[in-house]
């Protein structure tokens, strides 16, 4: 990860947008200057990353659409509080350390590329999901080595049902409801709405 | 643009909620109205720019660009109502700064566009009873309302059968009923907590939220459409807002003439008579000044910005301010003190869900301190506004797991749970005010308005009491509660920053009478927020209605008398 900066994504609201529209990546490439551009194996470790989360099932996975870019442009734009300081023991710790940056936020993608091993990518799927679990497993624990993971998680979710595969086909998605029904039998196949707002906010 | 020494029957600054109605009002009566609004000018409809998009179209997939909100909005992000939907309808916390005290944390939030703070409110909209117009008397803290609930009731009819409000009768003194569209229904969780808290407490009611969201069409403006994503603004015009209600009202009458992108930074002021004669501005986008004149001024800047502007038109003849004889013009201001008491897990009603997005929750009408005083440490009221609601993906966020059954737990609606926030009187107090900090100053030059503001004792102890009783009634309403707070946020989290030119009896001690008309000056007017004496525990914004109308009525007989 070294030589992406936050400079990196001067440009990110325009790369997000255009994913909206194709959620290529070749396609944002495109748009960006060379040297905005954030490494491939970068881009590939994120969307990877992003599909063991949340895997092809009946619908597409998060790596499929695009979810991995969205979160390295999340990162870049402190969505989930990754722009802030991390605790002063945490940002001098071994596995920190070389991934702050100046304004004394962690770059949570190198961190993570680090975290996972540096040859992640090139083991076996069984073995990259077992890493990866057990790092997710750990975060949830409460280890502050791995803290980090749970705001790189969040955006990976947040990346995935905020789009329109995850929004509108693996969740509903009803922007004009019509009625407020207070009390609706769950059924086997009862999928929740991505537009109950108030559910995504406080829930 | 405004041609020099233009004239007007009447001015009122700022297109808000109750700009909006003073201006509907006094261009109704015939007056020829100038309407001035410091922000653009959003048309009903046509500038709603993100309405209809879902998340998957928004740049940031509606979170928004937290690196710009941190620079720019540090204090509006922090709004319930702010995504990157709604950022169009704040202010921009770089551009439009204020300053505080040291022992201050105020987050004042804030609208600058045509209709205000009425694109973006929360719309619950409740009745003040006795309990609150009586409460300085029967406590000390403040002074004396001069006007009770059966001067306000017949405003109170008017302004609700004209905006639409919805909700249920309940009988209660402390929250009177008033004229109400059909309510939206309790969920199934809400139905049940409602059964259980009256079996256990026969004096504590919880009902739907009183919203001002249409459940049936009205005067062209269609019901609500349960999206519930009210402050992007609502081309169905379902929630009363300046543009779907009192704005085409007076734009009806022909009377009225409104420009945007105007602020006021001084009344004029005329010694000789004691009367207002208009107002000055800046226009912010060519920072041109310019001035009208007009027999009558009403102030609606909202709470604040009215005082900031009776402060900024001090001159020689008034150097402490306009209709500041008393000297307590800026004191007293409030916010409820505002805190979420206990959020629980509500199991048994995993078999049940809903279907759309009620644009309102549930309320417990204030029950301490009624015929009875048994607040703890405190001597008014406190209510409970919250709801059941279940989670969703977003509580993926803290939960261990990945994969494919990750994926399928997070495809369902997720357990039910349920909410009480506090909202507790805020005691009025001398040491809570606005200033002027003549050192800094605005982008027009004015100087920025500096709060000084803290809780107390009182506060302090109600939200105590309310973390307690919620806690207990959802434990008896079959919840686990999770946790609660018993501290306010900072002042401004209720969103209903209010005081600072209070009405009272004496001219002595408060800056208005019992018409919103200055003490000081006849022809002045402050009908927002500005003119409370006290902050009762519930939404004040159809209270600032009821009054401004009736101000207005009262002005309207005082000019067609010539008495001012």
């Amino acid at each position: 990860m070294t030589g992406w900066s936050r400079r990196s994504f001067l440009g990110a609201a325009a790369l997000v947008a255009i994913h909206a529209a194709a959620p290529s990546g070749a396609e944002v490439l495109r748009r960006l200057d060379s040297d905005e551009e954030p490494p491939p194996h970068c881009r590939m470790l994120m969307r990877q990353v992003a599909d063991l989360v949340i895997p092809d099932t009946d619908t597409p996975g998060a790596g499929a659409i695009g979810v991995g870019d969205f979160v390295l442009v999340g990162l870049a734009h402190g969505l989930e509080g990754t722009r802030l300081p991390p605790k002063a023991e945490l940002a001098a710790a071994p596995s920190f350390a070389p991934y702050m940056r100046k304004d004394g936020s962690l770059d949570h993608a190198g961190w993570l590329e680090a975290k996972l091993g540096q040859d992640w990518l090139s083991q076996s799927p069984a073995r990259r999901e077992e890493i990866l679990v057990a790092l997710d497993a750990a975060a949830f624990k409460g280890d502050p080595t791995a803290a980090p993971w749970r705001a790189i998680k969040a955006l990976i979710l947040t990346g995935y049902y905020t789009s329109e595969v995850g929004g509108s086909q693996e969740l509903n998605y009803e922007l004009v409801p019509g009625r407020f029904d207070p009390k609706v039998p769950v059924k086997p196949d009862t999928r929740a709405y991505s537009s109950d707002w108030t559910a995504v906010d406080f829930g | 643009m405004m041609e020099k020494g233009s004239h007007f029957d009447a001015i009122v600054v700022g297109s808000g909620i109750t700009g909006g109605w003073a201006a509907k009002e006094l261009t109704e009566a015939g007056l020829k109205v100038l309407l001035i609004e410091r922000g653009r000018k959003i048309e009903h409809q046509l500038d709603y720019e993100t309405e209809m998009k879902a998340p998957w179209e928004m740049p940031f997939r509606g979170e928004g660009n937290a690196d710009l909100y941190a620079r720019e909005y540090p204090v509006q992000r922090l709004n319930r109502h702010f995504t990157e939907f709604t950022q169009g309808h704040f202010v921009n916390d770089a551009q439009n700064p204020y300053q505080t005290g040291p022992d201050t944390a105020f987050t004042w939030f804030r609208s600058y566009q045509l209709g205000g703070r009425s694109l973006t409110w929360g719309r619950q909209s409740y009745r003040w009873s006795d309990y609150d117009f009586g409460a300085n008397k029967r406590d000390g803290h403040g002074t004396d309302w001069p006007i009770r609930y059966a001067d306000l009731a017949p405003w109170y009819d008017k302004v609700e059968e004209f905006i639409g409000v919805s909700g249920a009768a309940e009988g209660l003194p402390q929250l009177p009923d008033g004229k109400f569209q059909p309510p939206f229904a309790l969920n199934v969780v809400e139905q049940a907590v409602r059964e259980r808290i009256s079996a256990n407490w026969p004096e504590r009611r919880l009902t739907i939220g009183r919203t001002a969201n249409l459940t049936q069409e009205k005067d062209g403006r269609g019901p609500c459409q349960s999206r519930s994503i009210c402050a992007r603004g609502c081309s169905y015009g379902a929630y009363f807002s300046t543009q779907s209600s009192t704005l085409p009202a007076a734009q009806a009458t022909g009377n009225l003439t409104l420009i945007t992108d105007a602020a006021v930074e001084k009344i004029d002021y005329d010694p000789k008579t004691r009367r207002v004669t208009g107002v000055r501005w800046i226009d912010s986008k060519t920072k041109t000044r310019y001035q009208a004149t007009a027999r009558l001024v009403f102030l609606n800047a909202g709470a604040f910005n009215s005082v900031h502007l009776l402060l900024n038109s001090a001159s020689e003849a008034l150097p402490g301010g306009l209709a500041n004889s008393s000297g307590v013009l800026g004191t007293h201001i409030m916010d409820h003190a505002n805190t979420l008491s206990a959020a629980a897990i509500m199991p048994g009603f995993e078999q049940w869900t809903t279907f759309g997005n009620r644009p309102t929750g549930v309320i417990i009408p204030r029950y301490r301190n009624m015929d009875a005083m048994d607040g703890a440490g405190h001597t008014r009221g406190f209510s409970f506004q919250g709801g059941a609601l279940q989670s969703t993906w977003t509580a993926g966020k803290r939960e261990a797991g990945i994969g494919a059954d990750y994926k399928r737990h997070l495809q369902k609606p997720g357990p039910w749970r349920m909410v009480l926030v506090a909202f507790a009187d805020c005691v009025p107090r001398a040491t809570n005010r606005l200033t002027l900090d003549r050192t800094k100053v605005d982008a027009n030059g004015i100087p920025q308005l500096h709060i000084d503001f803290a809780f107390g004792a009182e506060e302090n102890a109600a939200l105590a009491q309310a973390k307690a009783d919620a806690t207990e009634m959802l434990t008896k309403a079959g919840g686990h509660v999770m946790f609660g707070f018993d501290r306010p946020g900072p002042g401004g989290t209720a969103i209903h920053e209010m005081g600072g030119a209070r009405m009272g009896h004496d001219p002595a001690t408060s800056v208005l009478n019992k018409w919103s008309q200055a003490h000081d000056i006849a022809n002045l007017f402050v009908t927002d927020g500005a003119q409370m004496a006290s902050s009762a525990c519930q939404n004040p914004s159809l209270t600032y209605m009821a009054l401004t109308a009736r101000a207005a009525a009262h002005a309207v007989s005082l000019l067609k008398s010539s008495a001012i």
